[in-house]
């Protein structure tokens, strides 16, 4: 028997992930430095942040996409576990609180965000899991599947939700374990059963939300959901941010006011290097732009496809789906709380948005996406 | 090898494979569906959104307005400044922050601040608009108001609450979970209040020196007079404060201060010009409604200069108005203002045909006047009127007083030497009709100065034709009539079409020689008589002196400008001579010795214009005198148009006794001291009440001479003047012959008396032709 051949690593998968590096440094510029200048004097502060972070992750990119997978699958049950722990270390006096928010954990001048490894975790764990020693995990016992599926997604997604309240993660780590789990069960019902029941119960809450007064004391993630309907209202406080995002999208038009030429930045739109830097593309780049993006990331997305349907073994699909998985996810919910499609909740856009812990984590990602597609045997 | 790998390591199944597409299908129809969805908003919001960041821009980036700069007079004393007060603006969208626990203690505050304001609005207004960032609810609030309200702003209602960090730090996104910590600090926070800084114009004379100074409407416009003329100087670039979020969602700013204006420092003598405007004030009382309903005279203009640097000292018409309210006309009868019907003038304008000169108010005010272009009402044109400076925006046919300018221009070009006489028996036959001499009867054998000084027609006529047409018109051109002065005053006429050109006839250069037939403005005469006595040298007349920075430096300095030569030294000497025995002559035998301000030596000339129609026999009457006679230090140009006297005719004293009066008090405040002996009745005088007007008109007797020029609809001329009801007082005939009361034929049938010359019949009373007419010719 001869040497398998191995094929090398997706090419354009890389290339979809370097222009949206590339994309995404400039956009950060554009978007923050008006607020850099004002903040630390210095216009290019995000983006050198941004680009040690960039840098740092693709050298973690090459590094991963030379280790092979299989030795991902050895260190799955210890990556989650670790993972959840450094979730857990947010509540010592490790945590840092930043915007009202503690999320992220520091060491000296460094610090991240233990969601985002999480995220990783879920992703090594569930591929691990969901292809176990003896074959498919999954049957038809019910129980069996409720376990695992609160084993791989919804222990960490209440984890992060009660402990750094950030439900944005949360829903994005759920969302990945039941990607994962579609793709490798082999029923279609229960997710129809499941998609069909999310409808149900978020339509009873907007219809709660939009019932009656709101309490006072109600959560504000009450408020936003009704910011959500009809943002003008809450103009001053809570729908604020979307109704900014929106007049950004309307204010570009087909073919946009031209980079750097957003005024929308300039002040109003909060998170404009961050969260809210799709408007400021819409703003500069129009339409046109916004589609390109859209289009970029679609390839990517294919490109994931590709490799997980031609992966040698399961484990390595089931990796590159819940990759794939993580990355669209992200995408279509930032978009949606840009275009007031869901209400809004905090979520980066992948590669572009401002954020060294996320493109760290999602470049590892990409190196063992990468890895993945060596390993295909032709 | 593989086949244990195969064991070890589940196949990733068709069966997954599919699913992963079915996955791979749901993510593409969603971005399918994003991207709908901006296509949508787009779509359907685009324009709106696109408005509103273009609106948010403005209301979140605030304008630091500029001060327009001063006007000081010659000595520094303010005539306009700016001041700064305050608009009260309400941020409704901070109002209504924090789920509105600012609402109720700031409008309570308010309230209690500011009585007049209407709270209810207020709150009417914010939650209604809860996403408005500015309205303006107060204007123009002082300091002293505003101050203690700032306070409240800063501290919270009560005392001991810890001022706030930043007013701005609530208008902030809702911040991750920042929330519910609404404790007694912010219920006592005012919030969505602000002032904006802004001037107010003021000027601290009210009406002194109104059409000159002109005033500021809106957003610093100026209208009329030098705000108008000197807007760009007098206003500087408004500075911004830009508002932007920092990372903690609070408002910081940064400033590009604003540049101020420059202030103008004037020719202007507060102290001269007010004495002008007391004296025209003075006149408007005294024949108010005197002779028909109405005010004194139409128009009234005084121009007080220096002929030796084109300096204007004061300049004044009437009515004037309270440049701190212009609109307001209160104790100003609009009706006497407002444009006459115009039929009347056009008929005759029609009737004049060749001689076009027609009596129109000429160019005009700006016409970016916000009011006057909405189709002017007929009190808005009215107001238009009041607000326009007489002395630079109206034309008219000047008489007289154009006579030296006609002499000068003769002597000047060598076409007459001075030493000339003509023999005057009160008309000249011009082109086939009799053109009069005021003195019907005619003064006999004149020299110049003689004609000068008796303002006598028939020796100007014969002047003008010794010169001829083509000479005529090139002095005319020398001395720029037609052309604007350019004094730097706003609303300068235009009168170039109103003069004559080259078609001129035989009877035009007639009656052009005394100023009859073409239209100037009192400024171009006030500077082309500077020059015939200041040695020939015309000056660029200037109400400006310097341009200051808003830090008192001085950045311009417009000192005094020769434009020209326009006659010689030596003609300018003969001038002097001349225009001296107009006022310093024997009262029988000059017409503008009434005008001398004891003490002093002074030349000058006078004018009767008859306006347009001539048949209505309005008159214009005029005097331009300058102290001392011998060497010019002090030039005054009076312009009464249409006075309210029975017999306008003959009251050119009106303007040589103004004259007299505003010179009187004048000339000892500018340091010209009187060279000449005061007899008794001028001490007496002097020791009289200053303000005691007396007009003279009474003093119009039966046994005046009368003069005339009335030569039917195209009649022409002029001069009004007061033969003094002295023993020796000696009438002449039209042939010059002494002639006596008792000398006058009478005709035995009417009893009216008779011209010893024609045989007309005169009036009994002012020796006037009866039916003047008789003689009128279609012209």
């Amino acid at each position: 028997m001869s040497k398998s051949r191995k094929s090398a690593m997706d090419v354009n998968l890389l290339l979809a992930v370097i222009v949206l590096l590339v994309f995404g440094l400039i956009m950060v510029y554009s978007a923050s430095s008006y607020e850099a200048s004002l903040k630390f004097d210095d216009p290019s502060y995000y983006l050198r942040s941004q680009a040690r972070a960039t840098a740092l992750g693709v050298i973690v990119m090459l590094i991963v996409s030379k280790v092979d997978y299989h030795f991902l699958r050895k260190i799955a049950v210890p990556s989650y576990i670790i993972s959840l722990f450094l979730v857990l270390l947010v509540k010592t006096p490790l945590g840092i609180t930043r915007n009202g928010a503690r999320r992220w954990l520091g060491v000296g001048a460094l610090s991240f965000q233990p969601a985002e490894a999480a995220k990783v975790g879920v992703i090594l764990f569930a591929a691990a899991l969901l292809c176990g020693k003896k074959g498919a995990k999954i049957t038809n016992d019910w129980i069996k599947n409720i376990i695992t599926m609160a084993a791989i997604g919804g222990i960490p997604a209440l984890m992060l939700y009660a402990i750094t309240s950030n439900l944005s993660s949360a829903i994005i780590v759920f969302g990945i374990a039941v990607v994962m789990f579609f793709v490798a069960s082999p029923k279609y019902w229960y997710f129809l059963l499941g998609g069909a029941g999310a409808i149900g119960l978020g339509a009873l809450v907007v219809k709660f939300v939009t019932g009656g007064e709101l309490s006072p004391g109600a959560g504000f993630r009450l408020t936003r959901i009704r910011a959500w309907l009809n943002p003008e209202a809450y103009a001053s406080g809570t729908g604020y941010q979307t109704l900014q995002s929106l007049y950004s999208i309307g204010a570009g038009g087909i073919f946009g006011k031209g980079l750097g030429q957003s005024t929308q930045k300039l002040g109003f739109v909060p998170e404009a290097q961050n969260d809210m830097i799709f408007s400021i593309v819409c703003e500069e780049l129009g339409l046109f732009g916004a589609t390109a993006i859209l289009i970029l990331f679609m390839i990517l997305i294919w490109r994931f496809m590709v490799v997980a349907n031609n992966a040698p073994d399961r484990f390595g699909a089931l990796l590159v789906v819940g990759i794939m998985g993580h990355i669209a996810i992200q995408v279509i919910l930032n978009i949606a709380v840009v275009t007031n499609s869901i209400p809004n909740t905090g979520i980066t856009l992948p590669f572009i948005s401002f954020g060294g812990t996320s493109v760290l984590f999602l470049l590892g990602e990409i190196g063992i996406a990468l890895n993945v597609s060596r390993s295909i045997q032709i | 090898m593989r086949k244990r790998r195969q064991k070890r390591f589940q196949k990733f199944t068709i069966k997954m494979q599919k699913k992963l597409v079915v996955l791979f299908i749901f993510v593409l129809l969603a971005f399918i569906a994003l991207s709908l969805r901006l296509i949508k908003i787009y779509r359907d919001k685009g324009n709106d959104y696109k408005k509103q960041v273009l609106s948010q821009q403005q209301t979140d980036s605030k304008v630091l307005p500029f001060r327009r700069g001063d006007i000081v007079d010659r000595k520094g004393s303010k005539l306009a400044y700016s001041e700064k007060v305050y608009n009260l603006v309400v941020d409704a969208k901070q109002m209504n922050s924090d789920d509105g626990v600012h609402l109720e203690v700031t409008l309570n505050s308010l309230r209690d601040s500011f009585p007049e304001l209407d709270v209810a609005a207020i709150r009417d207004y914010v939650s209604k608009n809860p996403a408005s960032r500015y309205k303006i609810f107060a204007k123009k609030l002082t300091y002293d108001r505003v101050e203690p309200f700032e306070q409240l702003l800063k501290n919270g209602v009560s005392a001991n609450t810890a001022p706030k960090s930043s007013k701005g730090s609530k208008d902030s996104k809702d911040s991750k979970d920042s929330k519910g910590d609404k404790d007694d600090k912010a219920a006592r926070t005012l919030a969505g209040v602000w002032f904006e800084e802004d001037y107010q114009r003021r000027y601290p004379y009210n009406s002194l020196a109104c059409d000159v100074i002109g005033f500021v409407q809106g957003n610093n416009a100026g209208f009329f007079g030098l705000e108008e003329y000197y807007n760009s100087t007098l206003n500087g670039v408004d500075g911004r404060q830009y508002g932007f979020m920092n990372e903690d969602a609070v408002m910081e700013s940064s400033i590009r201060p604003a540049q101020d204006g420059n202030t103008i420092v004037t020719t202007i003598d507060t102290n001269v010009q007010s004495i002008i405007e007391k004296h025209i004030a003075m006149f408007m009382q005294a024949h108010q409604n005197e002779y028909r309903e109405g005010p004194a005279a139409d128009n009234i203009g005084v121009i007080v200069m220096n002929p030796n640097n084109g300096e204007i000292y004061g300049m004044a018409g009437y009515p004037v108005f309270d440049l701190n309210d212009p609109s307001n006309m209160d104790g100003i009868d609009l009706q006497y203002y407002m444009p006459a019907p115009v039929s009347a003038n056009a008929a005759d304008a029609a009737a004049a045909e060749e001689n076009t000169v027609e009596e129109v108010p000429v160019d005009t005010v700006s016409e970016n006047g916000a009011e006057e272009k909405q189709e002017d009402s007929p009190e808005t044109k009215a107001k238009n009127s009041i607000w326009r400076n007489f002395c630079v925006s109206d034309s008219f046919e000047p008489g007289s007083v154009m006579k030296p300018f006609t002499i000068a221009s003769a002597l000047d070009s060598g076409k007459i030497t001075g030493n000339e006489t003509y023999q005057c028996n009160g008309y000249l036959p011009v082109g086939g009709f009799n053109i009069h001499c005021h003195n019907r009867l005619g003064d006999g054998l004149l020299n110049i100065e003689q004609g000068v000084a008796k303002s006598c027609n028939v020796v100007l006529m014969n002047v003008a034709f010794a010169m001829g047409k083509d000479e005529w018109l090139r002095y005319n051109r020398i001395f720029n009539f037609g052309l604007k002065t350019n004094v730097d005053l706003a609303g300068e006429a235009n009168a170039s079409e109103l003069t004559f050109n080259e078609d001129m006839g035989l009877t035009d250069l007639a009656v052009a020689s005394f100023g009859q037939g073409f239209n100037v403005t009192m400024m171009q005469m006030a500077t082309g008589f500077s020059a015939l006595i200041n040695g020939g040298y015309y000056y660029q007349p200037h109400m400006v002196s310097e341009i200051m920075n808003a830090e008192g430096a001085v950045v311009e300095e417009r000192s005094p400008r020769v434009l020209k030569q326009v006659i010689s030294e030596d003609t300018s000497a003969k001038m002097r001579q001349y225009l001296r025995a107009v006022v310093m002559s024997d009262p029988s035998e000059c017409t503008g010795w009434s005008a001398r301000p004891a003490g002093y030596t002074e030349g000058g000339k006078t004018g009767t214009a008859e306006k347009y129609p001539r048949s209505a026999k309005n008159y214009l009457i005029s005097f331009m005198g300058y102290v001392p006679a011998e060497d010019p230090q002090v030039l005054c140009y009076v312009v009464i148009d249409r006075p309210n006297v029975p017999n306008q005719a003959e009251s050119t004293r009106l303007a040589t006794v103004l004259n007299k009066d505003i010179m009187t008090e004048v000339l000892p405040y500018l340091n010209i001291f009187p060279t000449e002996p005061l007899t008794e009745k001028e001490q007496a005088e002097l020791a009289e009440a200053a303000g005691d007007f007396s007009t003279g008109s009474d003093l119009v007797s039966g046994n005046e001479v009368q003069e005339d020029s009335e030569i039917g609809e195209a009649g022409l001329n002029e001069d009004g003047t007061i033969v003094i009801p002295a023993e020796e007082e000696v009438q002449r005939d039209s042939a010059g012959n002494p002639i006596s009361e008792n000398k006058i034929r009478y005709d035995p049938e009417t009893g009216y008396p008779l011209d010893p010359a024609t045989g007309e019949a005169l009036d009994p009373k002012t020796l006037q032709p009866l039916n003047g007419d008789s003689s009128v010719l279609p012209f």
